[in-house]
């Protein structure tokens, strides 16, 4: 039997609450809980975001990479994210804005909120009514929403390289950025 | 002064390996944004079940028996009860209506609201926020969540030269 494994309901629905505890526990411990860090990067003032996104990421994507290099898990049976590039880039166009207004995103307003945020609360009330306007709008953009599906292409697969040349340029501009970051924050914390 | 939080890159490489571990174990990934649209969904059924059945984007959840046994609602709830153990153990932990200093009260409603809404509406658009397509599909170099992650930056740092008053 190979990884990603077949489960119960019960059991799957345990995990996600188990990941789900240690992703939130992460996640406020790392300050992102904390809306004046989140929106710092914005602001050029803080730049836990970056730091802690690009590492999970780094991380993520080399131990999911090398699994499946060493065939103790099985790429093809990973739910990969489908790409609707249209929806997509402008949902993340509007998702910014919403960032930069409220402090949050959904992730870690639920941190702000398990740290005691009440602004956190009414974020995540505004996250769900959001989702009804949208779903109350949903025949107007159906079309939109259903456009420019490419179904569910890697970078790699779409430059037609072996993984390893996105993954280690990606390890390699992330070190660079941290690099940067940290000698930028020190430089400004002697001025 | 005594940092209250872990490094970035601590706590960064730590959800990296919750995420590798989600991949291994399940093949799925994380999700926080999809739990409040169930959320939203199950409490308009409450209030008005004939219109909710109505709403064709919300099939996807009322055909389901159980709506609220899912992957992403479990998830929600335990990434809640996780920063709650987080901010309690560290002494972290403080009820307040956190805003920038120059705010008032009510435009700090406002504005945590408004960013919400926005934020909901895109994440349905977009079929996932930050956790479940930005590092989810990040880390898989999928180009959905390359695309979603770069969105989100260039917005933020252009609709921030309006805000910056509200939060520098």
């Amino acid at each position: 039997m190979m990884a990603p494994f077949e489960m119960s309901t019960a059991l799957t629905l345990g995990f996600a609450l188990v990941f789900g505890f240690l992703f939130g526990l992460f996640l406020e411990r790392g300050g992102m809980g904390d809306p004046h860090k989140l929106s710092g990067i914005f602001y050029l003032t803080d730049f836990a975001v970056p730091k802690l996104m690009f590492t999970a990421i780094v991380v993520a994507s080399t131990g999911l990479y090398l699994l499946s290099d060493l065939n103790l898990l099985d790429l093809t049976r990973v739910w990969i994210i489908p790409t609707f590039f249209w929806p997509q880039l402008v949902g993340g166009l509007i998702f910014g804005l919403g960032f930069v207004v409220s402090g949050y995103c959904p992730g870690t307003a639920m941190a702000g909120f398990g740290s005691g945020r009440l602004d956190a609360l009414v974020t995540m009330l505004g996250i769900t009514a959001g989702s009804v306007l949208f779903a109350v709008m949903y025949p107007v953009f159906e079309g939109f929403y259903l456009s420019s599906d490419m179904g569910a292409p890697t970078l790699p697969m779409l430059l037609g390289v072996n993984h390893w040349v996105v993954v280690i340029p990606v390890i390699g501009v992330a070190l660079g950025l941290f690099v940067f970051l940290e000698r930028w924050e020190g430089r400004k914390k002697n001025a | 002064m005594h940092n209250r939080f872990w490094s970035p890159y601590v706590a960064g490489a730590a959800v990296g390996l919750v995420l590798l571990a989600i991949f291994f174990v399940a093949g799925r990934g994380l999700g926080a944004s999809g739990a409040l649209s169930v959320a939203g969904c199950m409490s308009l059924n409450v209030v008005s079940p004939g219109f909710t059945g109505s709403l064709k984007y919300f099939s996807q959840y009322l055909d389901n028996p159980s709506p609220l046994m899912s992957w992403n609602v479990f998830m929600v709830v335990g990434v809640f009860l996780g920063a709650l153990t987080g901010a309690l153990f560290s002494g972290n932990f403080k009820i307040v209506l956190d805003k920038a200093t120059s705010m008032t009260t009510r435009n700090r409603l406002l504005t945590a609201f408004a960013g919400g809404i926005l934020i909901g509406w895109a994440s349905r658009l977009a079929r996932g926020c930050t956790s479940g397509v930005g590092l989810t599909g990040g880390a898989q170099l999928a180009l959905s969540g390359w695309v979603f992650v770069c969105a989100v930056f260039v917005s933020g740092f252009l609709f921030a030269a309006i805000f910056r008053r509200y939060w520098s």
